[in-house]
């Protein structure tokens, strides 16, 4: 840079203008140092040629509503990817699906390095919007942009209603787009049809807690009400993926099984048949079995009994008693088999056999109290006894595997049902699972 | 690098070239468009004063383009029916010239490339396809704009034009390519868009409040 | 995240289920009794039960 060069005397210097709205007289400020095309009055709602150094009158509109009011004020600050863009424009737009018109509303940001971009707000749900600078492709229900597939979601057509600050178009109250919508959250592609010219843009879906951190706006951001088009999910987690996970589980549970099958000795220890006598039992009804030996490691023991009962019931006490600790286990198991025949055919209740496994019976020498009791009809009725040492539990198997699927069940449940308020809103909505709805007449 | 001076033929003011192959450059006192010959330089014209614009960029604003350095020395404006945009000459720090365009904060870096058998205006039209440098480039748009002012130094002699077509062209990436018409004969411009954090640029204009 | 959980939860399970196995839980629900002297062998009848008697319902169906 060489010394004594002349200040350059190139364009002005920019500043945010201050000028006067040629219809009332009211302050008008430009902040977008001539990029606006548009602005608009916000005493008389006119709208002005913002490169008319005489703010020429484009249109002039009445609003219906009097308190329409963008949430983030014109002029104020916020940092959006590492940048301060400052809101320049308001606009409200609406749409009718079925007869119902939904609202929403748009900011137009402006930073002098990086140009412009959008926010757009509807039901407490926000997106930072940029215009596409390569075209995306659109095909058959959905459209490639940068190496990802968005889902056709829906076309509508976006009437202006409201309009604030100024704008990087020739912006009119009135003016119809066809708006469409793709999507693939958390990011929507919008294509938008407006005279003929079609605008892309690219929006990705931000709470409003950030947008009220961003801009440092008081109170709290409003309530986000229903799932919106490109709202991430939640349930933020590949449900495939978990499936997966869960299936190797399985498996590796069933691998447990196997091996602690393979461990399991099944040792018999006792196999007795005894017959109950009423008539010797009169006094006395309870009496012990032989010792057996319980070796190795503490675990299971199976007892198995079985009766002929026959439209009887009979009932058993036991109790596996270490005859040198002098500790007891107690438990009672019932037989009972009914069976018979009536209008509706042949029918039976209950088993001849039982089969009850005890928990963690450490080693040592044991017998078992037996006490019977029997179906006062029956005076007498033989009964085997099986004891075998160490078997396998499987209960506690299915417990796990129930363990095992109840979170994996409930995520996609979860993930599922936020997929279908998803796109309930869409064009596509998913179909009625409504139950009960038998309106044949 | 030794920098020519010279003084305007017109108001006498010093003249500075920062860049040794420039053409053409434009007097900060007088606003003159000068040329250069030979000997010396030529008055050949006179710039209107330009619209005010919004471009962050100006004169003596640097930067970086891949692995090298640049200056900013000199520019062109043109509008069209949408507004308005600066192609604005830059400086390698090997010595060559490229050009940096700024159209409502979008920017993007072009080289000037030879090329044989490139079609007429009139011949081009929207899809069409060509291949250069082993990239293919689709015509995507064809603008009709018009010269609206120049400033600074310039690799060729260019002003007062008034009607100039450009046709764009892009690819499947972040390239691009320019045909301009400001001559009867078309001129080739290959380049690609960048992001402007990637440009790193300084010695910005400063707007007020920000 | 929820992959994160998960995984470790599956293998508190399995670990659990596991360690049941090894240590020979089973889901019967039994009552325990200490110190039952060595004369019950003798006299069966003076065993103390948890349980009382047993009233059965003996309905068909």
């Amino acid at each position: 840079m060489s010394a004594g060069t002349p200040p350059l005397s190139g364009p002005p210097k920019p500043q945010a203008k201050a000028l006067n709205c040629p219809k009332c007289g009211a302050a008008i400020v430009l902040r977008s140092f001539g990029q606006a095309e548009t602005v608009v009055c916000a005493s008389c709602h006119s709208i002005l040629d913002a490169k008319d150094p005489n703010l020429a009158i484009l249109q002039q509109f009445e609003i219906k509503t009097s308190d329409i009011k963008p949430l983030i004020p014109l002029g104020t600050r916020g940092k959006l990817r590492g940048t301060d863009y400052e809101v320049i424009g308001f606009q409200r737009r609406s749409t009718q699906v079925d007869g119902i018109t939904y609202y929403w509303h748009e900011y137009v940001l402006f930073n002098p390095y990086k140009g412009i971009r959008y926010l757009s707000e509807y039901n407490g749900h926000w997106n930072d919007i940029s215009i596409c600078k390569t075209l995306p492709v659109a095909d058959f229900g959905g459209a490639n942009y940068l190496g990802e597939t968005y889902k056709h979601f829906q076309s509508a057509e976006a009437d202006t209603d409201f309009v604030l600050g100024e704008f990087p178009w020739q912006v009119r109250v009135g003016e119809k787009a066809a708006v469409t919508d793709y999507v693939h959250p958390p990011r929507v592609l919008s294509s938008e049809k407006l005279d003929k010219e079609v605008t892309w843009s690219i929006g990705e879906y931000m709470y409003g807690r950030e947008i009220w951190d961003s801009f440092k706006l008081p109170g709290a951001p409003p309530e986000p009400m229903g799932v919106y088009e490109n709202q991430p999910s939640p349930v933020a987690v590949n449900v495939n993926g978990i499936w997966v996970t869960f299936i190797a589980f399985t498996v590796f549970l069933l691998a447990l099984m196997a091996g602690f099958d393979m461990r399991a000795k099944k040792q018999p220890v006792l196999h007795e048949t005894y017959l109950y006598n009423r008539a010797d039992s009169k006094n006395e009804a309870s009496f012990v079995t032989n010792i057996f030996e319980l070796t190795g490691h503490i675990s299971t023991v199976e007892v198995k009994t079985y009766a002929p009962v026959s439209n009887h019931w009979i009932y058993l006490n036991y109790a596996l008693i270490n005859q040198d600790t002098g500790q007891a286990w107690d438990f009672g198991r019932e037989l009972s088999y009914y069976y018979g025949y009536d209008s509706d055919g042949s029918w039976s209740e209950g088993k001849q056999n039982d089969v009850v496994v005890i928990p963690s019976i450490p080693s040592g020498y044991y017998y078992l109290r037996i006490e019977p009791e029997v179906d006062p009809a029956l005076p007498s009725i033989p009964y085997t006894v099986d004891v075998t040492h160490d078997v396998p539990a499987f209960g506690i198997y299915g417990i796990a595997f129930v363990a095992l699927l109840v979170p994996v069940v409930i995520i996609s449940f979860r993930a599922y049902t936020f997929e279908r308020s998803r796109w309930s809103e869409s064009d596509h909505p998913p179909m009625q699972l409504t139950s009960g709805s038998g309106d044949d007449e | 690098m030794t920098q020519p001076v010279a003084n305007c033929p017109n108001c006498g003011a010093k003249i500075v070239f920062r860049w040794s192959s420039s053409v053409q450059t434009v007097c900060e006192f007088c606003k003159s468009i000068l040329v250069r010959t030979d000997v010396d330089l030529k008055k050949v014209g006179q710039v209107a004063d330009l619209p005010p614009d919004s471009s962050p960029i100006q004169i003596n604003a640097e930067g970086k383009y891949g692995n090298k350095a640049f200056v900013v020395v000199g520019r062109i404006l043109y509008e069209y029916d949408q507004g308005g945009w600066n192609e604005w000459h830059v400086m390698m720090n090997d010595g060559t010239s490229a050009w940096l365009s700024d159209a409502q904060n979008e920017y993007a870096v072009s080289l000037s490339a030879k090329a044989q058998n490139l079609p007429a205006a009139s011949q081009v039209q929207v899809g069409q396809q060509f291949d250069w440098n082993n990239q293919r480039y689709t015509v995507s748009v064809i603008t009709p704009a018009h010269y609206r002012g120049v400033e600074g130094e310039l690799p060729f002699q260019y002003w007062d034009k008034t009607d100039v077509t450009f046709v764009d062209l892009r690819s499947e990436s972040r390239k691009f390519a320019t045909l301009d018409y400001s001559d009867p004969e078309a001129a080739l411009y290959l380049g690609e868009f960048v992001e402007f954090d990637d440009l790193k640029l300084n010695n910005l204009r400063s707007f007020e409040g920000w | 995240m929820f992959r994160k959980f998960y995984l470790l939860y599956g293998f508190l399970v399995l670990g659990t289920a596991a360690f049941g196995q090894y240590r020979g839980w089973s889901l019967a629900t039994i009552n325990q009794l200490k110190n039952v002297p060595k004369s019950v062998r003798d006299n069966p009848g003076s065993y103390r039960s948890v349980y009382g008697f047993y009233h059965h319902y003996t309905g068909g169906k």
